[in-house]
Formats: C-alpha cells, sequence, structure tokens
C-alpha cells in the first residue's frame, strides 16, 4: 500500500470503467450502519441520560450517608457496603468451587472407556502378579481386588456422568438468573434457617455464578498447551504435580479474567436477591465484616435502585436512583479494567 | 485430592437437582390446592381471590419476548453482518467492546431508563398514549435492547465461521457485497444464527427487573402490546417484595410458576442446541 501511494514513475491502474452505483447495495449498507447505530446510540442514550439526571446528586455525601426514608438524607453507604461484602461472600464459596471443578473436569475427568479399561487391566495383571510372588497380604490382597474391580465399574459408569456433568454445567449457565433466587430462598431462608440476610444473598450469588467461573476456568486451563504438562511429567512429575505447579500457574491469569467477568455479572444482579431477601428499607449503618454477615439485612447496589425507581415521588427519588447508577456503573467499569488489565498483562501466547 | 476435586463437580449436579427439588417441593402445597386444568387453563391470575390462571402471566412473558425479538433480530443481525462482513479491523474492535458494555449492563438499570427515557419517548412519538406509564411495549423494547449484544456477538461467530473461499467464488461470479452477505454467507450460517435467536428469546423470558419496573404491576391477558401487565418473572418479584412467609400460598405460587419459567426455558434452550446439532454444516 505504502509503496504504491509514494511512488509517482507507476501510473496507477485505472479501473475500466467507474464503479456503478447500486441502490439496493447501497441501501443494504445503510441499513446495516443503521442496526450498529442504533446499538450503539441506545448506549450513548441511557449513558447521557442517566448521567444528566443523577450527577446533580452525586457527591461525597452520597457515598457517606447511611439509607434513609427522607430523600434529602439518604445515601449509598449501605448499599455500597452490602454489595462489597456480598462480593466477598460469593467469592469465597464459589472461586475455589470453581476452580477446583474446572480443573477436574479439564485435566483429570475420564474421557474414554476404553482408556480406563486399559488401566484397570494393568492394575489386575499387576496385582495378580503380586499374588502369586507372595509379595501382598490377605488384607492388601483384598484391597487390591476391591479397587481394581471399582477402576472396571468406573470406566463404565465414569465417561457418561462426566458427560451429564458436562451438559449440566452449561445448561446451568442458562438458567434464568430469578430461578436461582427461588433456590435461595428455599434452601437458605426456608430450609437451612438462614435469615434473609447478607449470608443468604451470597451463598445465592455464588450459586449462581459457579457455572460461569467453571466454564471460564475450564477454557483458560485449555488454553495451556498440553505439552507444559507432558514436560513436567517426563521430568517424572506425577500428573498432579505437573498440574498443580505448571499447568494451573499458567492458566491463573485467564482464570482470574474469567472470575471478575462472572463477579461483575454477580454484582449488577438484582432479581435474585430480591426473592431472597426482599427489598430492604434498613436504615441503619450495616457492619463491613463478612462474618457478621448472617445478621445483617440484605440491601445491595441494585436493590437500593430498584427501591428508589420503584418509589412514587419520582422528583425526589429519580436523581438518587439515578446518582445510584452512576455509582454501580462505575464499580462495572473498574472490574472491567482490571479483567482486561490482567488479560493484556499476563496472558501468554504459547 | 482427585476426590476433592470431583466432588466440586459434583456440586453442579446438586445444583439442578436442588433447583428442581425445591421448586417441587416448596411449590407442592399450591398443587394440592389449584388443580393443574384450572392453573394451565384460567385466564385471571388474581390470588386474593384464589383465581390462580398462569395464561396471563404466560402471556405477557411471550409477548415480551416477542416484542424483543422484534426490536433485537433485525438491529442484532445488522450488527453481526456488519462486524463479519463490511467492518475494517479497527472499526470492529471499537465497536465490538462497546456491544459487550451493553451486554454487561445491569438490568435494574435498563429498568431505569425504560421507565426514565424509552416510556416518555414512545410517549411522544405517539406510540403510547400520554398517561399511560407502563406498557409491554416499552418493556419489550428495553429487552430487546438487553438481547442485542448477544443475538450480534453469536451470529458474527457463525458468520466469521463461513470459509472465505465460499464468499471468494461468489464474487467471481460477479456478486456484490450485499449479494454475497445476504445469498451466500448468511445462509451458510443459518443454524448458528437461528439458535442465537433462539437463545435471546430465552433470555427475554427470564428477564426480570426491567420487566418488573416497565410492564406494570396487574396480570393482564392481552394482545395489545400497548396495555399494561405482568409476567411470570414479574409476578415472582412483586410477591417475594413484599411479606411472602413460608406456608401461604403466595410463597408457594411463586415456586409453581417458576417451575414453569423453569421448564419453558429448559425446553427453548434444548431447541436451539438442537438446531445447531441437526442443522449445522461443517466447512473445511
Amino acid at each position: 500500500m505504502a509503496t504504491t501511494a509514494h511512488s509517482t514513475d507507476v501510473p496507477q491502474v485505472k479501473p475500466l470503467a467507474r464503479k456503478r452505483f447500486r441502490p439496493a447495495d447501497a441501501f443494504f449498507h445503510w441499513a446495516l450502519l443503521a442496526a450498529i447505530g442504533i446499538a450503539m446510540g441506545a448506549l450513548v442514550w441511557l449513558t447521557v441520560s442517566v448521567v444528566m439526571k443523577g450527577a446533580g446528586s452525586l457527591d461525597l455525601g452520597f457515598l457517606q450517608d447511611k439509607a434513609s426514608s427522607s430523600a434529602k438524607r439518604a445515601g449509598f453507604n449501605s448499599a455500597l457496603v452490602g454489595s462489597f461484602v456480598l462480593m466477598l461472600i460469593t467469592m469465597v464459596v464459589a472461586v475455589p468451587l470453581g476452580f477446583a471443578a474446572a480443573t477436574y473436569l479439564e485435566k483429570f475427568a475420564p474421557s474414554s472407556r476404553a482408556e480406563l479399561t486399559v488401566i484397570a487391566n494393568r492394575r489386575a495383571r499387576a496385582l495378580a502378579l503380586r499374588k502369586e510372588a507372595g509379595t501382598i497380604g490377605g488384607a492388601g490382597a483384598l484391597l487390591g481386588s476391591v479397587s481394581v474391580a471399582f477402576g472396571r465399574v468406573w470406566a463404565r459408569i465414569g465417561p457418561p456422568i462426566v458427560r451429564i456433568i458436562d451438559v449440566n454445567i452449561s445448561n446451568l449457565a442458562a438458567v434464568p438468573s430469578i430461578i436461582y433466587g427461588l433456590l435461595g430462598l428455599a434452601m437458605f431462608v426456608s430450609i437451612m434457617g438462614i435469615s434473609k440476610s447478607l449470608l443468604a444473598g451470597g451463598l445465592t450469588l455464588a450459586v449462581l455464578v459457579l457455572p460461569i467461573i467453571i466454564i471460564a476456568a475450564r477454557e483458560a486451563i485449555r488454553a495451556v498447551p498440553s505439552s507444559i504438562e507432558q514436560g513436567a511429567m517426563a521430568l517424572g512429575a506425577t500428573r498432579w504435580q505437573a498440574v498443580r505447579s505448571q499447568v494451573l500457574p499458567a492458566a491463573l491469569p485467564g482464570m482470574l479474567t474469567g472470575t471478575i467477568l462472572a463477579m461483575s455479572r454477580a454484582i449488577g444482579e438484582s432479581a435474585p436477591l430480591v426473592v431472597v431477601g426482599g427489598v430492604a428499607f434498613a436504615t441503619q449503618r450495616i457492619s463491613a465484616n463478612p462474618l457478621s454477615a448472617g445478621d445483617q439485612p440484605l440491601v445491595a447496589m441494585p436493590l437500593q435502585i430498584f427501591d428508589w425507581v420503584e418509589r412514587p415521588q419520582q422528583g425526589q427519588w429519580g436523581p438518587l436512583a439515578a446518582a445510584g447508577i452512576i455509582v454501580l456503573l462505575i464499580a462495572l467499569l473498574l472490574m472491567n479494567a482490571v479483567a482486561i488489565w490482567l488479560r493484556n498483562r499476563f496472558t501468554r501466547r504459547w | 485430592m482427585l476426590l476433592l476435586l470431583g466432588a466440586a463437580d459434583i456440586i453442579s449436579i446438586l445444583i439442578t437437582v436442588g433447583i428442581v427439588f425445591t421448586l417441587v417441593e416448596e411449590g407442592w402445597g399450591f398443587w394440592s390446592q389449584v388443580s393443574l386444568g384450572d392453573f394451565l387453563t384460567g385466564k385471571e391470575w388474581f390470588p386474593v381471590d384464589d383465581k390462580f390462571g398462569v395464561l396471563p402471566l404466560l402471556g405477557g412473558s411471550v409477548m415480551v419476548a416477542l416484542l424483543a425479538a422484534i426490536v433485537a433480530v433485525p438491529i442484532g443481525l445488522g450488527s453481526a453482518i456488519f462486524l463479519s462482513e463490511y467492518a475494517t479491523p479497527r472499526v470492529r474492535a471499537f465497536v465490538k467492546p462497546v456491544l459487550e458494555l451493553l451486554a454487561g449492563m445491569p438490568t435494574i438499570v435498563l429498568g431505569y431508563f425504560a421507565l426514565d427515557s424509552v416510556t416518555p419517548a414512545l410517549q411522544n412519538i405517539g406510540a403510547l398514549p400520554a398517561n399511560q406509564t407502563y406498557s409491554f411495549l416499552s418493556a419489550g423494547v428495553v429487552v430487546g435492547l438487553l438481547i442485542v449484544p448477544l443475538i450480534a456477538s453469536l451470529s458474527e461467530d457463525a458468520l466469521r465461521a463461513v470459509p472465505r473461499a465460499m464468499r471468494e467464488g461468489a464474487y467471481g461470479l460477479g456478486a456484490t457485497k450485499r449479494i454475497v452477505a445476504t445469498r451466500v454467507v448468511v445462509p451458510a450460517a443459518l443454524s448458528g444464527i437461528m439458535a442465537s435467536i433462539v437463545l435471546g428469546l430465552s433470555r427475554a423470558i427470564g428477564e426480570t427487573m426491567a420487566v418488573t419496573l416497565a410492564a406494570g404491576n396487574q396480570p393482564n391477558l392481552t394482545a395489545d402490546p400497548r396495555d399494561a401487565g405482568q409476567t411470570i418473572t414479574s409476578v415472582i418479584v412483586a410477591v417475594s417484595k413484599g411479606e411472602a412467609t413460608r406456608g401461604t400460598i403466595n410463597y408457594e405460587s411463586i415456586f409453581a410458576i417458576g417451575l414453569v419459567l423453569f421448564v419453558v426455558t429448559l425446553i427453548i434452550n434444548i431447541i436451539s442446541v438442537q438446531i445447531v446439532r441437526r442443522f449445522r454444516t461443517v466447512y473445511t
């Protein structure tokens, strides 16, 4: 490109005829541009209208004041603290489970019956040899044959179970979030007897994001080439050692990126929280200590916004809701920025 | 250690079992008081009068999903074709993250947007009567905006998977860019596009907060998108917002309609998987 533009002695190739103007093609092109323009325009419209309405109420006091039934004194502090505690609980519960499940599914799950049968047969042969040689006692022999029998059964049922888990996780990710709210209400509040608290809300959100975290973490683990693991095992590491000290560290940035994106989904969720805890009208300042979350009322940024949007006298409450939305969106943007930074900073191309 | 890792996977199964179990178990009392026939064919949802007909709620959900599809399919598909066939890499690099922002927008924000901006705008252009605060139309429009990024990104993946050789072949026969896009690429990617639309519908049916805020607070069996009404999801929110104590028919009813919602979205998701599986052409 650059060479043809600069060299003047080479005559430019001219098309034989001018490109004919085709109205249908031009119209189609404009229609596509309009589609993308509407999608992006809606986002701009939303942002501008929220900022115009909410910027006036957004000041330091708004972030420091607790919830109140008077619009003049009401602030966002309780909601901020509530969302923070919720995210902590959700992460503490969902991240270890999600990472463990992803590691197992990606690296250790039985994939083929043939492979497992071969392993079981090998064990059976080894056991038979040791029995012949008389190097194994009665209890050991019994234990050995039990483990061989278990291996044979597992070769048969293992792969289908893993397939079911696989399908199940992608289905769970498509279940509407309000269904998780009903699950949380029934499981944590009604059956387990946790009060309608931050703890119940956090556990519900953890269940909600678990499938998302598993899917993201699996992708990150899959992106690490198997040569890394094989190299470690060639040097004498066991499978588990190779995965723990080579594969997982290499996959960690990707797993964390996925986790943050999952958390940014959780922080904006309101439907499951409404179902679990109702809309709290708590006016007290809530504690930021996650250990006492079991007896803190369920307040969170989206819930507070919902409460404000729903009130009559929108002249008073509308600006507060808009200001709350600005804070929520800033939190979301920050989380996304961290995720993008992590991805760009630490992701390696193999 | 391995057993521990495996146990984490069992939890994902337990979650599914837990969902089905709690929806059935907590809603059990409901089914003993309301017959399945009355529930499925009843045209009124009015708990105070013991009228529990699911049709107005199901109708509301379907109405919102259809309106959302009318908004989102042209916009989403148009964006997908633009991104995959027309956009330069630089434009693409700018547009895609913006669409992702829209995809990550909390639905409560879209609900606020519906009440604060979309409804007044619809009133201004005469699509809604001036005194109508709540309407399916407004809810459908914002839910449509919400699923635009979903349809756009999944369809774009499908369009980009169509091999370049097919495009070149069509160009070689003298086709213009529009003809290539509409007669070659889109038909070749149709299974992926259909699947994305079906997934969008499932998302729209399960959508809650935007609908709760924008659609209204009285169940209403209607075919007019300008009317106000409620969906399955917004009834669940409306009931649990107040005091739904365990053991009351109100509490049990939200699990009953939750079960309906779960089954409906599950069926839709299975349909989308089947579409991809049955109609996908693999290009090499």
